[in-house]
């Protein structure tokens, strides 16, 4: 081939590839804005018809089964997620910013080499053998423990999600202390502060965004949760009064009712509209938390 | 006489009223506190010959004893204790912790002052304690105690989360243990799935992870590609951006609802493995994105730079300089995201996972049972399937899916941090 | 003002680069004679370095950058060129911080004579050699040929560079600051380097160091604050009386 039409076959194909990149990078923007997209377009005909958004909201009786009058109040599930949640961020919050200070503050290099693998296998564990492990291990522990008649409740949940939780709190906790600049751990040290001095008063005032933002990953992560509060939670619909009360969660209603729900019926549909919800709130979450670690990049620029 | 190397010397006194001239030793005791002061002093001059010159933390101690030749009970703490200053410090205190006698002379003339009119009994110990330049005062001491304290709380937690969980998982398998073996993975489930194998699921789940594989990892690395080395900083590009990075956080069973609207209705393949893999694709293709351009944002521009000024294009730059060296990175996200897809559940439910398919228990279709438009098994709904909708399932059973499962995925994480680990090492700059 | 001998090897005519609202380079008229060195002098931000981007056109590759004028490389507008990156491939490029590329030293020299397809090993070896002696750093590579080139020395690196530079034979050689993390000594060698090839090519040389200049170019325009102050002859400029007398407190070091 003359050297000319070698160049000119380069240059093709050059921009073939060119071009390739280019369709997959538009078709993956494509595919990102589709989710949205086709998770609306099935609750979008009930959303204004058929579906009393008060009663929606404020009702706590779901049957959407009933022949006579369907009812599709979430209430009863709202505060099934919203139990489980906060339980298990009030055991793993603090948990996991005691252990993100610890491997980040207090831990030798090998340890923390360890742990950090240790971590990332635990977070690695899918969430159908963590709703296994509740079903079948936690709950036995919690009936024998607390004495309740059953052991998948609020609390085998909150214990479930919390660990599920965990790693992802330390991760990101563990990232938000180590973004502090060195220079004011220095400047703590030369003023005589021992270590914890320097955590508890430098350096998680310093890194409060990025904590934060980790706290509410964690929240999206435990808000999101299917198979695991699925198995581990029960199926009362119900508002509970106590932690050893089963629940339902948003996500777990979605996956135990979808198989049998009539394609296209109302029932259908307000699952969808469930499917909507979820995914505003974990998008709020997640924006908020990337708004809030901005925030931190932007103020440490200034 | 005391060595060279002691950090405490310790002279004795005799209580009142002995007439022998002693020099300190047990033996022999100092008759009286002006004698001893005397001898010490000498003892521990700047100049030679002295015993040692004090140095931080070193300590003098005089026991007074009942008798001389007799070892009186010691009194666990020193009954008198005072402090002489490190050398540099000239102010004259009192002997106290904070303000310290400026040496040894004034110490003993300050203890001679103290004890001028009080009779040292039998076990009395005066204690003088030279201080470190940097000794610790109470308030340091405090300092390190509740460091300590808090080190020992912070990783308490820390293994309070790791250990449990360690405990929880060799439980796991210690229960599976029976049933775990190589028969157990090739086999069929058997008699309404309460006894065999769990080959169907197993082989499933492969087909779903490498369709969905398939088709995300090229996608994902290209758009990756684009994102990071072509595309503009314009409003659109940080809406991209910012929806990449979000949509990694959605919920797996919007996934699942996705799929359902997208893939099994509006494009019509029903529920099937093409369905399902496709949902599972989309699941991973945010973060394998995301994780593409982490990768190739970690080469330096000043390589780039250095190509295009020398007439190459971007692609020339890209294929010759930018994915050598970022392959890794890309590798270790892509890989990650296949354990991801191999544990997932929620995408799969109303997608194409089923209850149970009757797979072929040999031969050439045992291995590629199924079709694109086949519904199929998957090892994560066999879990879920043989642990809450049968009965008569064997503890052991459920045990081993659920461990090789956990093991399945695992492995693949292992994978990945071994590639992570083989590429720190191979640092080219 | 040319000398006579040395004709035009690049024009720039009324040339106005603007970053957004901030103007870089405000309407630069200027002509760069062959085979000469050319020393662009003045102080931080004054837009020297924006003034060779545009001679390659790496300016295209700032985010928002609006371009007036025309830059003229034989008589050729080079951005309305068909081939830019041929039109890379005649100029070569040295920055101020030294890179080596993530490749041997023998690949990091022939890279770009690759890239324009040469395949034979004697040809690439007698070129990688060439460039590499022509830069003054084959005696310190030459059993190291396999070396990273990120694990050379500064120096070493900026050597490289130059020898990368070369090996795409260029005609133009701009060097942007090139001893500003470089050791005296290698400035020393790459200098004398910088002497010889200005028979064989056209030499750019951005520089903050006047002494660098005054020992080096034979031409030397002054940019202050993206405007062009004065261009002339080295021997004028750096005389009592330069065209500008803002060049003469500029060159005693009363401000910069």
């Amino acid at each position: 081939m003359s050297h000319s039409m070698k160049r000119t076959l380069s240059v093709i194909s050059e921009s073939l590839v060119e071009w390739a990149i280019r369709i997959c990078g538009w078709s993956a923007i494509l595919f990102v804005f589709a989710i949205f997209f086709f998770v609306f377009r099935e609750a979008v005909p009930v959303l204004f018809t058929q579906l009393d958004l008060r009663e929606f909201f404020t009702s706590v009786n779901w049957r959407p089964d009933s022949r006579i009058r369907p009812q599709f109040g979430i209430l009863a599930l709202l505060a099934g997620t919203a139990s489980v949640t906060i339980l298990a961020m009030v055991i793993s919050v603090p948990a996991g910013f005691a252990a993100a200070i610890y491997l980040s503050e207090f831990c030798g290099r090998k340890p923390r080499e360890t742990l950090k693998i240790v971590i990332e296998f635990l977070a690695a564990i899918p969430s159908v053998v963590w709703g296994f492990i509740g079903y079948m291990v936690l709950n036995p522990i919690i009936i024998w423990a607390t004495g309740a008649p059953i052991g998948i409740n609020i609390l085998n949940g909150a214990i479930i999600l919390a660990l599920m939780s965990v790693p992802i709190i330390m991760s990101v906790g563990e990232d938000a202390l180590k973004a502090v600049p060195d220079g004011y751990r220095e400047a703590a040290v030369a003023l005589g502060a021992s270590r914890w001095q320097i955590v508890y008063k430098v350096l998680l005032p310093a890194a409060k965004n990025g904590l934060l933002a980790a706290a509410l990953l964690g929240v999206g992560r435990a808000v999101g949760e299917t198979m695991a509060v699925l198995m581990a939670t029960g199926h009362s619909v119900q508002i509970p009064h106590s932690f050893l009360d089963p629940v339902r969660t948003l996500t777990a209603t979605i996956a135990a009712e979808l198989g049998e729900a009539v394609e296209g019926g109302t029932h259908y549909r307000v699952l969808f509209v469930i499917g909507s919800l979820l995914m505003i709130i974990s998008l709020v979450v997640n924006l908020t938390a990337d708004l809030v670690v901005k925030g931190i990049r932007g103020k440490q620029n200034a | 006489m005391p060595e060279l190397f002691d950090r405490a010397f310790q002279y004795f006194i005799a209580p009142a009223g002995s007439d022998e001239r002693g020099d300190g030793t047990a033996a022999r005791p100092f008759q009286s506190l002006e004698r001893a002061a005397a001898l010490i002093v000498d003892n521990h001059r700047k100049e030679l010959p002295a015993v040692k010159v004090l140095s931080g933390g070193d300590e003098v101690e005089l026991v007074c004893l009942e008798r001389p030749g007799f070892g009186s009970p010691l009194r666990k703490q020193p009954r008198f204790r005072y402090f002489v200053a490190p050398d540099e410090v000239a102010l004259a205190g009192d002997g106290t912790e904070a303000a310290p006698w400026p040496d040894l002379e004034s110490a003993m003339a300050g203890v001679l002052q103290i004890h001028a009119g009080r009779q040292l009994r039998a076990g009395d110990r005066i204690q003088l304690t030279r201080r470190e330049v940097f000794t610790a005062g109470i308030i340091e001491r405090r300092k390190v105690a509740v460091d300590r304290l808090a080190k020992v709380v912070l990783a308490a937690v820390t293994a309070g989360l790791v250990l449990p969980l360690l405990a929880i998982l060799s439980y796991l398998f210690t229960k599976a243990w029976p049933v775990l073996s190589w028969r157990f993975l090739i086999e069929n489930p058997q008699n309404y799935m309460t006894a065999g194998g769990i080959w169907a699921p197993l082989v499933g789940t492969l087909y779903l992870v490498a369709i969905s594989l398939a088709i995300a990892a090229p996608i994902g690395v290209l758009a990756g590609v684009y994102l990071n080395e072509y595309a503009g900083d314009n409003w659109l590009t940080r809406l991209v951006n910012l929806a990449v990075v979000n949509l990694a956080g959605v919920p797996s069973i919007v996934h699942a609802l996705f799929g359902v609207g997208a893939f099994v209705l509006f494009a019509g393949f029903g529920r099937s493995v093409m369905a399902a893999s496709a949902t599972l694709a989309i699941m991973t293709l945010p973060v394998i994105i995301t994780s593409t351009r982490e990768a190739l944002a970690a080469v330096p521009q000043s390589f780039r730079e250095a190509c295009w000024n020398m007439g190459a294009s971007r692609w020339q730059t890209i294929r010759t300089i930018v994915l050598p060296n970022s392959i890794g990175g890309i590798l270790t996200g892509v890989i990650l995201q296949v354990s991801r897809a191999a544990g997932e559940t929620a995408p799969i439910l109303f997608t194409g996972a089923v209850f149970y398919v009757a797979v072929p228990d040999r031969g050439l279709a045992s291995i590629f049972p199924y079709s694109l438009n086949d519904r199929c098994m998957a090892l994560s709904y066999h879990l879920f399937t043989i642990s809450t909708q049968v009965t008569g399932v064997s503890e052991a059973l459920q045990y081993g899916t659920a461990v090789v499962l956990f093991g399945l995925v695992l492995m693949v994480n292992l994978v990945s941090i071994t590639v992570r680990v083989y590429l720190r090492s191979r640092k080219r700059w | 003002m040319v000398e006579p001998g040395h004709a035009t090897h690049i024009a720039f005519r009324n040339v106005t680069v603007r970053y957004g609202a901030k103007a870089a380079l405000q309407d630069i008229t200027l002509a760069i004679p062959r085979h000469q060195i050319f020393g662009i002098i003045g102080p931080a931000n004054s837009g020297k370095t924006t003034l060779l981007k545009c001679i390659n056109r790496t300016i295209d590759f700032v985010p928002g950058v609006k371009v007036e004028g025309e830059v003229l490389v034989d008589g050729e507008n080079v951005f309305s060129v068909r081939n830019v990156y041929d039109l890379r491939r005649q100029i070569g490029m040295v920055f101020p911080l030294p890179v080596g590329l993530p490749l041997g030293v023998y690949d990091n020299v022939a890279y770009a004579p690759r890239m324009a397809g040469v395949r034979d090993r004697a040809e690439l070896d007698a070129l990688v050699e060439k460039c590499l002696r022509q830069a003054a750093l084959w005696d310190e590579v030459k059993d190291r040929m396999q070396m990273l080139g990120t694990k050379l020395s500064g120096g070493q690196q900026q050597r490289l560079t130059i020898a990368r530079a070369l090996s795409h034979r260029p005609k133009i050689l701009c060097l942007d600051e090139f001893s500003i993390a470089v050791d005296p000594v290698t400035t020393m060698k790459i200098e004398d380097v910088l002497l010889e090839l200005k028979r064989e090519m056209t030499i750019v040389l951005v520089t903050n160091l006047v002494q660098q200049a005054r020992r080096l170019a034979d031409h030397v325009a002054f940019l202050n604050s993206s405007q062009l102050v004065d261009v002339g002859p080295a021997d004028v400029i750096f005389s009592e009386r330069p065209g500008n007398p803002m060049t003469f407190d500029y060159v005693r070091g009363l401000f910069g």
